[in-house]
């Protein structure tokens, strides 16, 4: 329980069907926040719902796991130029490692979350599906789920709409009906923002920002390792006038290289393979995917191929996919279904 | 479900001794003991009756006792109201506090600190065995060193400090130095009147003792340079501003009459109960007595377990009924690793394991056998294979 209003009204639902509730908030991050979860007010929440709805409500504190496992790797991830995700990560370990671990140890049997997306069971197996709001779909940070997991994963909201979740806490008389969603990284401010958070944690190397085709220095940047591949922002346009983006930031060199949008579409995405997860059976070589890498970005139909590195070769060219993302595929031929998932590599 | 309470150091459970000797100050008219009528003297009268009930129970005047809402406030008031009445004097002031203290000591210090940059602070270690190195003092002491705070006991651990070498040590090295120690976790089982005899400022608080919470007292044992946090309307000797609480101070006092008359018996039950749980729990896999040759209040038992999180021992305790603490937890309510086991040297891994189990009086041997086998049950359920 985040101290949301989806968690808030999972718990209620699930009491609803008569199971036996213990609601839990994670501590995760024991810095300044303004934006995103784990805030004492945000705990305070989570416990007032907990016991309008009658439920013992526990804390879990796991801020040192959290600064371990999610944002040690988003500063190294960083200062190795790349872009990774860390709400990916904090589900991935803390929230289906380390929970699912500490509830076998507890006696539960099962987790259950407030997470926009479904667990389907087809065939005798069990699939992460889309939750029934496009809008809010949260399938996208829960690709890394497996069958193991989604055994013991109840979503109670996922066939719902947000409106319905929000109407469904009001008439329950939940503090949290209205409170309004979480969009950003929790251990973030927002009006610090993500570079001065990076500032502080890593060494940034200034760069020449160099023009692709003409060899023309366009500008500097102070923080190369802030720049993602096919960002536009803090770049000024060549002397022709048309915008340029970055194609590649390379720190040895000192140099980030922008090229114009033509320049840096592409229709080839390379995955690590050590990061290649699949829901249930292995995709294989050939075989037709959707991918989709950002929380709420559109599915890209493709062919996952394989010639000495895994990549994604896309039917329609596309934007640059920054190393460090996930992608997460979906099953062309039942696009609600989550089959995979991978970090994109260099 | 039964609950089994052993979590007196969190807070004792409210004596009916207590809430009836409150009650007629709960309703109706109850005097502002500053007026000048009939209820207002009547008030009075019963607020300096506490006064003297409290200062028999820490062997101090009557005149000495200052009614605060509470252990943090007294301990908060105590530090601040001695260095910055010498930072007034003196253009800057140097606060020693030790390294074990209570958030209400070490927080009044940093905000001491954040407040007036011309206050600086030391901390003074401790060894293994959680007791304060005194040695350190002469390498810390400064030439304007206002005030040594030193608890008599750690609420975590139970250890008790050595309050009279201390002292002496201090009159050797800088007489002039004010002592203060947090009694609060002490008053349930020490003879404060003996064990803080030396000390300048003594914290206690009611909640601890059987007594109502946001009710405590901070004790001047000598006349000294004391600037009040908040001196609004003189009460309290222009000490502590606002109404004085009658029912509070009532219900401090009743709890402290209850502890002297009790102490003795409490205390050889209880050192029993303290034995059995050590000897029983530290036999179980990974798990360690805390400082187990060190001078401890009866109250207290501190065990780690390696390898187990205190998140998930107390949350099955919890579901057997038993009340217990991992002795330090953020405003969160999640735990915490604990700064007082930090500051002894013990491992990451143990402190994370930590476990406080805390008795009263009315602990009784049926508890003390079920927590035994309750937690035995449950360490063995948690130890990884």
């Amino acid at each position: 329980m985040s101290g949301g209003v989806d968690s808030s009204v999972a718990a209620a639902l699930l009491i609803e069907q008569g199971h036996e509730v213990v609601g839990a908030t994670l501590k995760l991050w024991g810095g300044v926040s303004d934006s995103g979860c784990c805030s004492v007010s945000d705990v305070d929440d989570a416990r007032r719902v907990a016991q309008v709805l009658g439920i013992d409500h526990h804390v879990f504190n796991y801020t040192e796991e959290f600064e371990k496992m999610v944002v040690a790797p988003f500063v190294e991830g960083h200062a190795a130029g790349n872009s990774p995700n860390p709400c990916i990560d904090c589900n991935r370990h803390i929230k289906f490692d380390l929970l699912f671990e500490r509830a076998d140890r507890l006696g539960f049997d099962a987790v259950a979350t407030g997470h926009h997306a479904q667990v389907v069971s087809k065939d005798g197996h069990y699939f992460l599906a889309r939750g029934a709001d496009n809008t809010k779909d949260q399938s996208y940070v829960l690709g890394y789920l497996r069958e193991p997991e989604l055994a013991r994963l109840i979503l109670p909201i996922g066939h719902m709409n947000k409106s319905a979740v929000r109407a469904e806490a009001e008439r329950l008389g939940l503090r949290t009906w209205n409170k309004p969603d979480s969009q950003d990284v929790c251990f973030i401010e927002s009006v610090r923002g993500r570079e001065a958070f990076l500032r502080e944690r890593i060494p940034v190397t200034a760069a020449a920002i160099v023009d692709a085709a003409s060899g023309e220095v366009l500008g500097e940047t102070n923080a190369a390792e802030l720049m993602t591949v096919g960002q536009r922002r803090g770049i000024t346009p060549s002397k022709d006038g048309e915008k340029r983006y970055v194609t590649r930031v390379d720190l040895s060199k000192k140099v980030v290289t922008v090229g114009r949008l033509v320049d840096i579409m592409t229709t080839e995405v390379i995955l690590d393979e050590q990061t290649l997860t699949f829901a249930r059976e292995a995709l294989i070589d050939g075989q037709t995917v959707l991918s989709q890498w950002s929380a709420h970005g559109k599915s890209n139909k493709g062919t996952l191929r394989f010639d000495g590195r895994w990549k994604v070769v896309l039917s329609e060219p596309a934007r640059p996919v920054a190393a460090g993302q996930t992608i997460v595929f979906y099953n062309p031929d039942e696009p609600e279904l989550v089959q995979g998932a991978a970090i994109v590599s260099r | 479900m039964t609950l089994y309470y052993f979590d007196h150091a969190a807070s004792a459970p409210r004596r009916d001794e207590v809430t009836e000797a409150m009650a007629p100050y709960q309703h109706g008219v109850v005097g502002n003991p500053s007026g000048m009528h009939k209820a207002a003297r009547d008030a009075r009268r019963v607020i300096e009756d506490a006064r003297d009930q409290v200062a028999a129970f820490v062997g101090a005047e009557p005149g000495q006792v200052v009614f605060t809402g509470g252990g943090t406030e007294s301990c908060h008031i105590a530090i601040a109201g001695v260095a910055n009445a010498f930072r007034r004097a003196n253009g800057s002031a140097h606060v020693i506090a030790s390294a074990i203290e209570h958030h209400a000591v070490l927080d009044c210090v940093t905000t001491l600190k954040r407040d007036y940059p011309m206050i600086t602070s030391d901390e003074l270690g401790v060894d293994s065995d959680g007791v304060v190195r005194l040695d350190e003092l002469s390498s810390i002491l400064k030439p304007d060193t206002a005030v040594v705070s030193v608890m008599n006991a750690n609420n975590e651990t139970g250890i008790i400090q050595p309050l009279s070498a201390l002292a002496q040590t201090l009159r050797e090295l800088n007489p002039k130095v004010v002592t203060h120690t947090d009694a609060v976790a002490a008053a349930p089982w020490l003879d404060l009147a003996e064990s803080t005899r030396e000390i300048d400022l003594v914290s206690i608080c009611a909640h601890k003792i059987g007594g109502p919470v946001n009710s405590g007292a901070l004790i001047i044992r000598r006349p000294l340079p004391f600037d009040a946090l908040i001196p609004g309307g003189g009460q309290e000797r222009g000490q502590r501003g606002g109404t004085v609480d009658v029912a509070a101070a009532v219900g401090l006092a009743t709890a402290t009459q209850l502890i002297v008359k009790e102490r003795a018996e409490a205390t050889k039950k209880v050192r029993n109960f303290q034995k059995q749980l050590s000897e029983a729990l530290s036999q179980l896999p990974g798990c360690t007595l805390t400082a187990p040759t060190a001078s401890k209040l009866p109250g207290t038992v501190h065990l780690t377990f390696e390898g187990i999180a205190s998140d998930e021992l107390l949350f099955l305790l919890d579901h057997a009924g038993i009340c217990a603490s991992a002795a330090a937890s953020c405003s969160s309510g999640a735990a915490k690793p604990s700064h007082v086991l930090g500051a002894m040297g013990v491992s990451d891994l143990k402190a994370k394991g930590s476990l406080r189990l805390s008795m009263g009086i009315e602990t009784t041997q049926d508890e003390v056998d079920y927590v035994i086998a309750t937690v035995a049950r449950i360490a063995r359920q948690l130890t990884p294979a």
